[in-house]
Formats: C-alpha cells, sequence, structure tokens
C-alpha cells in the first residue's frame, strides 16, 4: 500500500512506543475477546420440561425464542403429555433434543412404576417417533425392578436411547444390572453429595450427571473445592440444566443460564466448555435433527 | 434451653390442667365443649402466642420516639410525597380495612401487580414484602415512595417536600433533632425511620384464638369452653394433620421465610414474577439493607442474615409466608390476591397441584384431601385469629 502524501517516518523514540502500545492493544482485544466469549459461552440445557400446561401460557416459538435469547445450543426437552415435546421438535428441529417421558401427564410421577399401560404408551410413541432419550423419570429403590420400569429400560436398550434418570443410588444400580451398557443421564446427580456422585462415576463408566434445582456447586460464583475436585476428576461426565417444571420456570432458563456461566467461569476453560455444552453434545452426538419438510 | 425449659413446663402445666379440668367435668356430666388435645398439640398451639409485642427496632436511631411516630403518622396519611399529589401510603394501607385495601392487587399511581399486605403486626419481620427484597422496615417503608406505580416520587422529591413544607419541616426536626440536612437520600431515609416508627406501633390486634390459647395455658376450661367447638376441630387439623405450623408456626403465625405453595405466577402473557428470587437479587444491590451506610446500629450484627442470603433456584416463584394473624380482615389473598376467601385458601391447599412442586423442592407441601367439615373447621379456626366483629346493629 502506498503512504499517503503527508506521511512522514515516526522518530526512532515514537516507534518504540508503537510496539508495545501494539502489543498492549492487542492483548486488550483479546482480553474484550475472551470476556465476550465467556460472557456469551454457549449452553446445552439437559433438563427441560414442556409439559401440557405449559402450552396455553408459553405457545412453541415463544419457547424457542426464550431458548435462544438465552443462547441454549441445544437443549434435551421432554414433556408429560409427549405433545409438547413434538411442537418445539417441529418449531426448531435443531435445537431440540427430544426425551420420552413415562407418563401421559405429570400426575404419573408416581404411579407410572405399576401401570401396565405406560409400556404400551412407550412402546407406541417409540414406534412413530423418534427420540434420544427416554426420561425424565421418576424412579427409586427397588421399583426399578417392578415390571414397567424394566420394559421400559429394555426399550431404551432396543432403540439405542439415553435413560435420564431422577432416581437414588439403588435405582441407578438396579438399572445397570439390568443393562450394564445403559447410558444413563442422572438428573440432579440424584441430589448427592460429591463423594458419593464419585464413588458412583468411578463404578460406572457410561453414567453422566446433570447438575439441575442445585446451587452448592455454583452459588455466587464459587465452586467449593470438593465440586471443583470432581468437576476435574470427570471432566467428560457434567452437564448443565435448568429444569423447567412449571410453565413459568421457562423465564427462568435466562437466569440459569447467567448463573451457570458465573460459576462455570471459575473452572479451567476447556473444563467449563466441557461441562457448558461440550458433554451434552458428546452423549447425544448420535442424535440427528428430523428433516425439516415445511 | 433455659426457654425451652420454660416452654416445656408450661406445656406439662398447662396439658395436667387442661386433662384434669376435663376428667372433673366428664364426671360431672358434662357435654364436652372442647376437643381433647394431646400433650403435642397442646405444646403446639401454646406456641402460636401471645401475639408478640411490637419491638424496638435497633436500625432505626428513632424507632420507638414519639416525636417520630408523630412524624410517620404525619407522613402517612400525606398525599404530598407522592409524584401527583393523589396518593399517600393509606390510600393502600388504608386504616378502615386493616391497613390493606381488599383489592387483590394493588393500585396507586398505576397498577400494581401484588396484593397489599396488612401492617398490623409488620414490625419485627426478618424480610418484608412478598418477596423479602427488603431486610428492615424503614427501607420498606421508604420503596414505595420511589416506586412508580405506587407514589411515584425520588429521593429530591420526598427530600423537597420535607424541606418546603414548614408542618413537615417542624415534624422533622422534632424527630430528628436537626434541620433537614443538604443531602436528599438521607433526608428520605429519614422520611423512611419516621414512617417505621409509626408502623411500629400498629400491633397485631388480640383475636378469639388467643383468648383460647391463653385460656388452655391457665387450664381455664370454663373460657376456653367459649371457643367455638367448629374453631377448635379446625386448631386441631392445623396443628395436626394439616401440618400448618411448619411454615404457620410461632406467635406470628408465620416463620417468614418463603416457599412456593403452587399458585401461578405469569404476571402478563410472557412475563413472570420472580418472587424471593428477584427480591434477594433487589435486597444485595439495595442500598438501604442492613450492610449499608444508613443502618443505625454500628454493630452490624443484625444484619447476620442479609450478608449471608444468596438466591437458590428453588426462589424462582417462591413468597413469603405472610401471618394469619387477623386474617379474616386482609382478603383477598396470596401474593397476587387471586383466591378471594379463606374457604378458596383452605381448599387450595386441600387440592394442591402437586405438579406444581419440584419433586425434590417443597417436600413438605401434600394436598390435605380435606372434607367438606374439614374445610369448613378450618375455615372457622382461621375466623377465630381475628377479634370478634362488633354486633351488627
Amino acid at each position: 500500500m502506498k503512504p499517503p502524501p503527508n506521511f512522514r517516518p515516526a522518530a526512532p523514540a515514537a516507534r518504540a512506543l508503537r510496539a508495545p502500545l501494539r502489543l498492549a492493544a492487542a492483548l486488550a482485544l483479546a482480553a474484550a475477546a475472551a470476556g465476550a466469549a465467556a460472557a456469551e459461552l454457549p449452553i446445552f440445557d439437559a433438563h427441560v420440561h414442556y409439559s401440557h400446561d405449559a402450552w396455553a401460557n408459553l405457545p412453541p416459538k415463544d419457547a424457542i425464542a426464550l431458548l435462544r435469547q438465552a443462547g441454549i445450543k441445544r437443549a434435551v426437552v421432554s414433556s408429560s403429555g409427549d405433545d409438547g415435546t413434538q411442537r418445539l421438535v417441529a418449531e426448531a428441529p435443531e435445537l431440540v433434543i427430544p426425551s420420552l417421558r413415562p407418563y401421559r401427564n405429570r400426575g404419573e410421577i408416581g404411579t407410572w412404576v405399576r401401570d401396565d399401560t405406560v409400556a404400551a404408551f412407550l412402546e407406541e410413541r417409540l414406534k412413530n417417533s423418534r427420540y434420544a432419550a427416554i426420561g425424565e423419570f421418576h424412579l427409586y429403590g427397588a421399583d426399578a425392578d417392578l415390571p414397567v420400569p424394566r420394559r421400559m429400560i429394555a426399550l431404551a436398550r432396543q432403540y439405542k436411547l439415553v435413560l435420564h434418570a431422577h432416581s437414588d443410588v439403588d435405582a441407578i444400580e438396579r438399572i445397570y444390572r439390568q443393562d450394564p451398557q445403559a447410558r444413563v443421564l442422572w438428573a440432579h446427580s440424584g441430589f448427592d453429595a460429591p463423594d458419593k456422585v464419585r464413588e458412583m462415576l468411578r463404578k460406572h463408566r457410561n453414567l453422566w450427571c446433570d447438575l439441575a434445582f442445585r446451587n452448592e456447586h455454583g452459588a455466587n460464583g464459587r465452586i467449593p473445592a470438593e465440586w471443583k475436585a470432581l468437576f476435574t476428576e470427570f471432566p467428560d461426565r457434567f452437564m448443565v440444566g435448568t429444569d423447567t417444571f412449571t410453565p413459568e420456570r421457562w423465564h427462568y432458563i435466562g437466569p440459569h443460564a447467567t448463573w451457570s456461566r458465573a460459576w462455570l467461569a471459575d473452572l479451567p476453560a476447556p473444563v467449563a466448555e466441557k461441562i457448558a455444552w461440550r458433554n451434552g453434545e458428546a452423549l447425544f452426538g448420535f442424535w440427528k435433527p428430523p428433516v425439516e419438510t415445511h | 434451653m433455659k426457654r425451652w425449659k420454660r416452654i416445656g413446663t408450661t406445656v406439662a402445666v398447662a396439658a395436667v390442667l387442661v386433662t384434669a379440668a376435663a376428667v372433673a367435668a366428664q364426671a360431672a356430666g358434662d357435654a364436652p365443649r372442647h376437643v381433647e388435645f394431646t400433650p403435642a398439640e397442646v405444646a403446639a398451639i401454646l406456641a402460636l402466642g401471645p401475639p408478640p409485642a411490637p419491638p424496638r427496632d435497633p436500625t432505626n436511631r428513632v424507632s420507638g420516639q414519639p416525636a417520630a411516630i408523630a412524624f410517620g403518622a404525619r407522613l402517612f396519611s400525606s398525599l404530598s410525597l407522592s409524584s401527583t399529589g393523589t396518593v399517600s401510603c393509606a390510600t393502600c394501607h388504608d386504616p378502615a380495612r386493616a391497613f390493606a385495601d381488599g383489592e387483590a392487587q394493588a393500585h396507586g399511581e398505576g397498577p400494581g401487580e401484588r396484593n397489599t399486605p396488612t401492617l398490623l403486626g409488620v414490625a419485627g419481620q426478618r424480610w418484608f414484602g412478598w418477596d423479602g427484597a427488603q431486610d428492615n422496615l424503614w427501607a420498606q417503608s421508604l420503596r414505595p415512595l420511589l416506586d412508580k406505580t405506587e407514589m411515584g416520587g425520588s429521593l429530591s422529591h420526598v427530600a423537597r417536600r420535607v424541606r418546603d413544607d414548614p408542618a413537615l419541616r417542624a415534624s422533622y426536626e422534632a424527630a430528628f433533632g436537626r434541620a433537614p440536612p443538604s443531602r436528599d437520600e438521607v433526608v428520605a431515609v429519614d422520611v423512611g425511620k419516621a414512617l417505621a416508627a409509626y408502623v411500629e406501633t400498629l400491633p397485631f390486634p388480640r383475636s378469639t384464638f388467643d383468648d383460647f390459647r391463653d385460656a388452655m395455658a391457665r387450664g381455664d376450661r370454663a373460657a376456653m369452653a367459649r371457643y367455638p367447638l367448629l374453631a377448635q376441630r379446625g386448631l386441631a387439623i392445623f396443628v395436626g394433620s394439616g401440618n400448618c405450623t411448619m411454615c404457620h408456626g410461632g406467635p406470628r403465625l408465620s416463620h417468614g421465610e418463603f416457599h412456593d405453595v403452587g399458585v401461578p405466577f405469569f404476571v402478563a402473557p410472557g412475563r413472570v414474577d420472580p418472587g424471593r428470587h428477584g427480591g434477594i437479587e433487589k435486597l444485595t444491590a439495595s442500598r438501604y439493607n442492613l450492610l449499608g451506610e444508613f443502618n443505625d446500629d454500628p454493630t452490624r450484627a443484625t444484619a447476620m442474615s442479609t450478608r449471608h442470603v444468596a438466591a437458590a433456584h428453588r426462589n424462582f416463584g417462591e413468597f413469603r409466608v405472610p401471618s394469619l394473624r387477623n386474617v379474616a380482615r386482609t382478603a383477598p389473598y396470596m401474593h397476587d390476591g387471586s383466591l378471594p376467601t379463606l374457604r378458596a385458601v383452605v381448599r387450595h391447599y386441600s387440592n394442591l397441584d402437586e405438579n406444581r412442586l419440584h419433586a425434590d423442592g417443597e417436600r413438605i407441601l401434600r394436598p390435605l384431601g380435606l372434607d367438606k367439615y374439614d374445610v369448613d373447621a378450618l375455615v372457622a379456626f382461621l375466623e377465630s385469629l381475628s377479634p370478634p366483629l362488633p354486633p351488627s346493629r
């Protein structure tokens, strides 16, 4: 490039100053870029519900808009009455990863394990629609060995689906006894203490944990030592989730993502990225969105 | 520990007295006029009183001082503090309506989104407002002056009114022993403190239940028998199977903390009231919390709760558990005034939609599954938490 007519070479002293200034400017730009990247850390939300009572207050278009505003890269969505999930998949197939709950309405949370019609419901849905997971289901202790949960676990194996289990340790163990190859996403990390979570992760290679509806690992943007050690030992096994168990809580997806970014910033960037979104992408990497027909 | 020993002794004495009185009455062939409460129920009932006396507030240097109380009373009904000159504290906290307004949602200079709580007995709470966005009564008293939907004022507007109105200025000087200083914020906070000094003087009214409770403490069977049997049965549910005292316990009939009780919290399509979650954000950001410069307690021991409060996911959509004292006079109910009657409230808890509650969040709440008689009984008990209405003429 030709210099402008009034161009004069800088004096040596000015040239000497210019190099550090350029470096400072470059560093400032890099820092700003890093800050922006941290602020915009994508989130894979592993725990979203869109049940029948959500539709009236939050139509699919608005729900998807909330996910996008929050910087949610992808979300594992399930609903009581599966129709909600299907509506969201239709609205944003690239964003929504569908999971099939064994509930036709939310009142079945406590009854489904002994309701034989649930197995038929799952079979019918699995024949007619594609899913990446079964869950979130509530399953505790010896109930995991009842016929209906057994059939559900068998269906997950047959269709190669992840099981999203809101369960205690006992039920998780029983799931693995039925299917040692099962891939289980442990909702809320069982609300268990870090030591117990560590024990389970060491024992089961196909166990992942979501951190939904828990605060103790990231209150005030600081990770306690026991949690930091756990995330460091198992950087590939955790993911975040909002748990929109009522329609109103869709409006918490944004604040929750912000809260998550704050505590994730207390981890080394590669670990933070994994927990924020890469682990979700890895576990559900097999999921191919349906081809849009409209 | 000593206090618990005293309570334990009182319960034991009361239980013995009540039982002895019941045995004596049955021996005399009287029809039972009261429910036979177990010792555990007697203990729970005695713990519901007596109504707490308004405490002095160590965070407010003019708390309890007559000149400040008089200034606060004047401010309370002053329209000039609002930006339009049309709204005072008493507009929503109407003394003739138990210092509430009887409306579902408040309406000051604009429409509000929450129910106006009564001010009777409000002093001594740990948190103030449905969302607990204030940790002291003077900040809570200042807040509506600055809220655009309530009184729409500003720090400078409030300070100017005090400086320019001779009567308010004289009252200020009497209360604070100095002329209003030049810093608007200081004058406005002092206004909040004078209002708080006045509001502290508004006690819980003594209720029919209090008479019963005190009679039980004395073992006075004749006085106990004047408490309606239906209310006694409601009380038995309240302290027993209903487990209502888990949140509505103690002399205030509230533990003063926050819960999601399954009431929807959309305020408009696409907008929610975040409740306690938003309240904690406001509290920690507030210049007027007890950690700030305006707390008159130099030790800051009063700021312990505020120092440690942190928002949790469960706080989203939680609202403060209100006192049930005088509740029959403060309809409608819940944070948004969505339930018009006590019967509707009891039915809400009877048919509670568990699906609105997180499986691991609100474990203490279960549908009460009350029959019509139980509903009547619980309503009768709740109505007894107010003073008896004067006989109609």
